[in-house]
């Protein structure tokens, strides 16, 4: 399996594991927190295949066999991720960052206010950096999985954020995952579709709207984003 | 001795609602200090709760009901 970079590595990378690896990805980077091999990591990836990717907990939805397999049949293979929220597609077309650090209970840095902020006003400020000077973080009705942290481009979701917290085994202090879901390329309808295509398996009147959400790629055309996503890295290390 | 099972009050700020996702241990059973015995979900966040202390577990909230912080979800006797 490949292994989450830490920043004690040298240089930073965008891995390319399949969806199931990312998630792994995700889990074992948390898991470090909490064995104490280290106090903060990160990692960057995007899926090679795709999936819709959902909490355990709707697998007790109502029709969620039958949704699995059209999902399948589809293309778009369902699968479980640790952090919460509702589905999200996951696809080349998605960059994941995610950040993992030791809290002390108690602490003003032990809510969850304070862990999406930690992870989406770096980002916030690096859309800034690349000319975007109307990026914030908050709601975005009718868009899928939404949240009150998600990175936001005039109002559009470009970034969903979740989390997950762990205690660190043998301390009171516990370990915290944030998680950026990033559209970066497609179209919002493309991604947008596929959710309202499960919310249509599972009878769930609630459809969601392209309008919504926001690729990177339409906010910045052209951008080479390999090239620049070391800087976001940075940021949200610092 | 009863031990209750409860949701952190300071997990997050303001008065938002959380749900109880998953329970990781069944009813009547016997768990140790430390085991992981639930999730609750809120603001899209999942937490993992663990056992306070050594015990038989009575759960007091069932799965996808809304829990508030600090709101007791299970006991436990020992």
């Amino acid at each position: 399996m490949t292994k989450p970079l830490t920043t004690d590595e040298a240089g930073w990378v965008l891995q390319r594991p399949t969806v199931e690896a990312g998630l792994a990805l995700d889990e074992s980077l948390l898991e470090s927190i909490c064995q104490g091999e280290s106090r903060f990591g990160l990692v960057a990836w995007s899926s090679t295949d795709r999936a819709l990717v959902m909490p355990r907990r709707h697998e007790r939805v109502t029709g969620f066999p039958e949704a699995r397999r059209i999902l399948h049949d589809m293309g778009w293979p369902i699968l479980f991720r640790a952090t919460g929220g509702t589905p999200v597609p996951q696809s080349p077309a998605v960059i994941n960052v995610a950040l993992a650090l030791r809290c002390q209970v108690g602490s003003s840095a032990a809510h969850l206010e304070w862990g999406y902020r930690r992870l989406g006003e770096p980002w916030c400020e690096w859309l800034a950096e690349l000319g975007i000077t109307d990026a914030d973080l908050g709601s975005v009705p009718g868009a899928y999985c939404d949240g009150r942290f998600n990175v936001r481009i005039a109002g559009r979701k470009l970034v969903g954020t979740a989390q997950r917290w762990r205690r660190v085994r043998g301390s009171r202090d516990m370990a915290m995952l944030a998680h950026g879901a990033m559209q970066v390329g497609d179209t919002p309808e493309s991604l947008v579709d596929v959710v309202n295509a499960y919310q249509a398996a599972v009878d769930d009147p609630q459809r969601f709207q392209a309008g919504s959400h926001v690729a990177l790629g339409q906010a910045l055309p052209g951008l080479d984003l390999e090239a620049v996503l070391r800087g976001l890295l940075e940021r949200l290390t610092d | 001795m009863s031990t209750a099972i409860t949701v952190p009050d300071d997990l997050w700020e303001g008065d938002s609602e959380g749900v109880i996702t998953a329970w990781l241990v069944n009813d009547g059973a016997e768990v140790a200090q430390g085991d992981l015995v639930a999730e609750v979900m809120v603001e899209k966040a999942q937490y993992e709760i663990e056992a306070p202390a050594a015990g038989v577990l009575t759960i007091a909230k069932q799965e996808d009901e809304v829990v508030e912080k600090g709101e007791t979800i299970a006991s436990l006797e020992s």
